[in-house]
């Protein structure tokens, strides 16, 4: 049993302490904005906040976050309303989608550390991730709108 | 967290299943207002006072509520093309919908009625979203299905009123007769009208004329991107059914083999696993959850077979078995002609020189970021199953499980979900990754949920095809090329893909463009002409892989061009250019291109090479890169690339520059550094840490242009993505002199070259 507060809300989960909180968030919990890309922190696309710093979900047993605070996609802000999610609309990020998640989860924690942040330090900080259908040039304005309007 | 209504129907017409199970997009001024919602509407509700209907369907493609709300059907599938918003806003424009009330659905299931008209080779059109064939071959129904029931409507409102229907004009989901100062929102004529059993055709001379285009043409949000961005968007890998349980597959290491002794002893005592079941290519490890069937999986011991012809497979002896076939003139395989003009043999009799060469292209993976999955719910007999998947086609997946159940088509029903990438690879008759939920459903009785490991969407990968290639061209006194020869060595990618399409097309068209599109060239002025398929074995499993083959074929032939534009001492993009002189779009994207980049503008360090390229009919674009070259280690750097395209009426302009993008960005990372290597038959690679594609900050600065115009729009999901290897190669040789002839570009193929 892991016991854990994910998007606000105490949970319990009856996993084996070596499963990787990707799963759990996944197909225990149902929270499916959290996506399975490579299993071994190569992609980004699982990338979660644990206690705010933005995390591979893939290679985190759900031992060792016992009692700390996730943040998935969905607890971003809840409506959709952070404000990178609205300039990820305004910039029309996304294409197939399925990367976006971890990058919006990627930039919200540059953010939250460098409000604005210069190009060079968007791309150093974002290059974890991988954008297959090539979103990059839009990834990038879209975190510049939102560290401009917020 | 929403709940998905994921329940088991089974449609018995297309307005049961519309409503029933289809997942609804709803797009407003602000975006989607309802994600994956599947309450019913309309049709249950009841029709309003006065009024005699709730719904009405003028035809398969659209239905009108009292209440305005309009729902579209999208035939193809979302991948992240773009194609559910600018399908579906070709078919609103004709109407003149207003588009804030649309909302859009994704059909479910085999129904040709839906059907792609571009893909008729059945002898019926499927639902098959690939070749970039979904905007132009959908392109005339949307707006015959648009135009029809605007005119309806016009027609019930002139019946209504006893006006002239002369005197009506339409204002966004509203019939207006100005004459009087009447008007009635297509909702309320919805409410009175009575719909005849089939519509008359609308002259396309009626059709809108592109000046009077509210949204075609202009900057329309995609209606999939709020539920991108909040994670809302169900991909394959999110369905949830009730009672499902999950399977992880132990494959063969080496296409062809079987299991031949198991020992699950290990397996089995995992917690959570439940079932261990074979199959013909592995060992399925059931259980309660995903992570208990991975290890389950890994816990497997398992003694395969030695007897697959696979085995003997080594990469680099294949393709220098493939490279002597190309080259040797004498050799054919059956049916080989992809293009012939003229005479060539005359040709290259008379020729005053002939000039040639040989290119090698590695195998490509599509790493799309969703790995295979698939939901399936097989019934008790075993002959009906109900399937979730991210697949480029309801049509073959319908067909392709029927097949695997040996069943027929009425009994399978396929939601399709968002994809999470595909480039070609959701899109086989037979997905082996449904034949897995399906196999592993029928035996325990109960709803599966299969996903691959990313190790086993590489191991089992289906790539893009090993290929050599052998151009020749005749040159006469002056110098002009008065025949090309294009000889592609290389598989049949549609018969491992999708025989019965390969049994029912090979006839007259002989081989396929999945092998041999973009081979010879229709652009430039050249009298003989003739591209060869040597249809070699395959080395792997093969299949389209994004811009298909024109990312080798264009790679060979524009770095062909280049090496006789150099050879006679004419600059790369004036050769082109005069080569171009009796196709206007290749011309104008060529000159475009070059001002864009300056072209004639001496660099620093480094250097411009440029290459053409098409995909699909009609569509063309060029391409430049600017490269410099570390020549102590072999290192290409990519500062720039520009890119034209000429692809038609652009429909949808931004997200044509962000497909560009894509293309060049995928083209890129390819033609740099990505490499499928097969030994004794296993892909040696295994994640993206030894199969890496491009990051943010390898990205070089991108500009992009599309020549929008009023001929028929093309696609633009896989158009430029052949320009990249030709044009990065060719600017290599342009900074060094070196002439690089094998894809991808590697540090030490570099400095091989620089040597020779």
């Amino acid at each position: 049993m892991a016991s854990f507060i994910i998007n606000g809300e105490s949970v319990n989960v009856d996993a084996h302490p070596n499963t990787p909180l990707l799963w759990v968030v996944r197909e225990h919990l149902k929270l499916t904005g959290t996506k399975f890309g490579c299993g071994v922190g190569q992609c980004g696309a699982c990338t979660v906040h644990i206690d705010g710093a933005a995390t591979y979900s893939c290679l985190t047993p759900v031992s060792t976050v016992e009692g700390r605070e996730i943040t998935t996609i969905e607890g971003l802000s809840g409506d959709g309303s952070h404000p990178l999610q609205r300039s990820w609309i305004a910039e029309q990020v996304p294409q197939c989608g399925y990367c976006q998640s971890g990058q919006i989860m990627r930039a919200a924690d540059l953010l939250a550390n460098n409000p604005q942040p210069n190009r060079e330090e968007i791309i150093a900080h974002m290059s974890t991730n991988i954008c297959r259908c090539g979103t990059y040039s839009r990834i990038i304005k879209a975190i510049e709108r939102a560290a401009e309007e917020a | 967290m929403r709940q998905d209504n994921l329940s088991p129907v089974v449609p018995t017409t297309r307005r049961e299943f519309v409503r029933g199970m289809g997942v609804t997009f709803a797009v407003g001024a602000t975006g989607i207002i309802g994600a994956c919602s599947m309450e019913p509407s309309g049709e249950n509700a009841p029709a309003p006072a006065g009024g005699r209907n709730a719904e009405i369907t003028p035809n398969a493609w659209v239905s009108i509520s009292a209440d305005d709300v309009i729902t579209i059907q999208f035939g193809g599938t979302e991948m992240g093309q773009g194609t559910m918003t600018s399908l579906p806003l070709v078919l609103a424009e004709e109407l003149d919908a207003d588009w804030d009330r649309v909302q859009v659905e994704t059909v479910t299931g085999h129904d040709p009625v839906y059907g792609n008209p571009a893909f008729g080779y059945y002898g019926f059109p499927i639902l098959y979203t690939a070749g970039s064939q979904t905007l132009r071959g959908y392109f005339n129904a949307m707006r015959q299905a648009g135009a029809q029931a605007r005119r309806f409507l016009l027609d019930a409102a002139a019946v209504e009123w006893g006006v002239p229907v002369v005197e009506l004009e339409t204002e966004p989901s509203r019939v207006m007769h100005p004459a009087s100062g009447r008007s009635m929102s297509y909702g309320q004529i919805a409410a009175i009208a009575e719909v005849p059993e089939t519509l008359a055709e609308v002259d396309e001379s009626e059709y809108k004329s592109a000046d009077e285009y509210r949204y075609l043409g202009k900057d329309v949000a995609r209606i999939d991107v709020p539920a991108k961005s909040d994670g809302t968007a169900k991909f394959g890998i999110d369905a949830q059914v009730p009672g499902m349980v999950y399977a992880s597959i132990l494959r063969t290491p080496v296409e062809g083999e079987e299991p031949l002794e198991v020992n699950d002893t290990a397996a089995r005592a995992v917690d959570g696993v439940t079932d261990i079941v074979s199959l013909p290519y592995g060992i399925a490890v059931v259980g309660d959850t995903v992570e208990a069937t991975i290890w389950g999986k890994n816990a497997l011991e398992v003694t395969w077979s030695e007897t697959s012809r696979f085995r003997n497979v080594e990469q680099t002896r294949e393709l220098n078995e493939y490279e002597a076939r190309a080259r040797d003139l004498n050799f054919s395989t059956d049916n080989p002609l992809w293009q012939d003009v003229g005479d060539i043999d005359a040709a290259f009799a008379a020729a005053d020189q002939i000039i040639d060469a040989g290119y090698r292209t590695d195998p490509a993976y599509h790493a799309q970021m969703e790995p295979m999955n698939a939901t399936a719910s097989v019934s008790e007999d075993g002959k009906s199953a109900e399937i979730w998947v991210s697949t480029q086609t309801q049509s073959l997946t319908v067909m392709g499980a029927a097949d695997a159940l040996d069943t027929t088509i009425d009994r399978i029903t396929v939601h399709p979900m968002y994809i999470g990438g595909s480039f070609g690879r959701r899109a086989e008759f037979r997905q082996k990754y449904v034949d897995d939920a399906l196999f592993v459903s029928r035996e325990i009785g109960k709803p599966v949920k299969v996903i691959w490991s990313r190790e086993d969407d590489v191991k089992d990968g289906c790539f893009r095809p090993l290929a050599a290639q052998y151009l020749r061209a005749a040159l006469d006194a002056e110098g002009h090329v008065v025949a090309l020869q294009h000889r592609v060595a290389t598989p049949n990618v549609l018969r491992y893909m999708n025989e019965p399409r390969w049994k029912v097309t090979r006839g007259p068209r002989r081989t396929s463009g999945l092998s041999m599109g973009g081979a010879g060239t229709t652009r430039y002025d050249i009298p003989n002409i003739r591209a060869e398929h040597l249809n070699m074995d395959r080395c792997s499993r093969v299949a389209a892989w994004r811009g298909v083959a024109e990312s080798y074929t264009r790679f060979a032939l524009e770095s062909f061009i280049d090496e006789i534009a150099h050879m006679q001492g004419a600059d790369p993009l004036a050769y082109r250019i005069a080569l171009t002189r009796n196709d206007p779009s290749g011309r104008a994207v060529l000159e475009e291109v070059g001002r864009m980049a300056e072209w004639s503008r001496a660099r620093e360090g480094s250097a411009l090479g440029v290459a053409l390229s098409e995909f699909g009919r009609g569509s063309v674009a060029a391409g430049i890169a600017e490269v410099s070259v570390d020549e102590r280690t072999g290192a290409i750097q990519v500062h720039k690339y520009w890119m034209v395209i000429d692809a038609g009426f652009i429909v949808a302009p931004r997200n044509t520059e962000a497909q560009m993008e894509g293309n060049i960005i995928f083209g890129l990372s390819n033609a740099l550094k990505e490499r499928i290597t097969i030994s004794g038959g296993s892909v040696d690679q295994s994640n993206f840490y030894d199969y890496q594609v491009m990051r943010m900050n390898e990205v070089p600065e991108i500009q992009v242009k599309a020549l929008s115009n009023n001929k028929p729009p093309g696609g633009v999901g896989e158009l430029g993505l052949a320009t990249t290897g030709a044009a990065v190669a060719n600017a290599v040789f342009a900074a060094t002199g070196a002439r690089v002839r094998e894809l991808p570009l590697l540090p030490d193929r570099v400095l091989a070259a620089l040597r020779a």
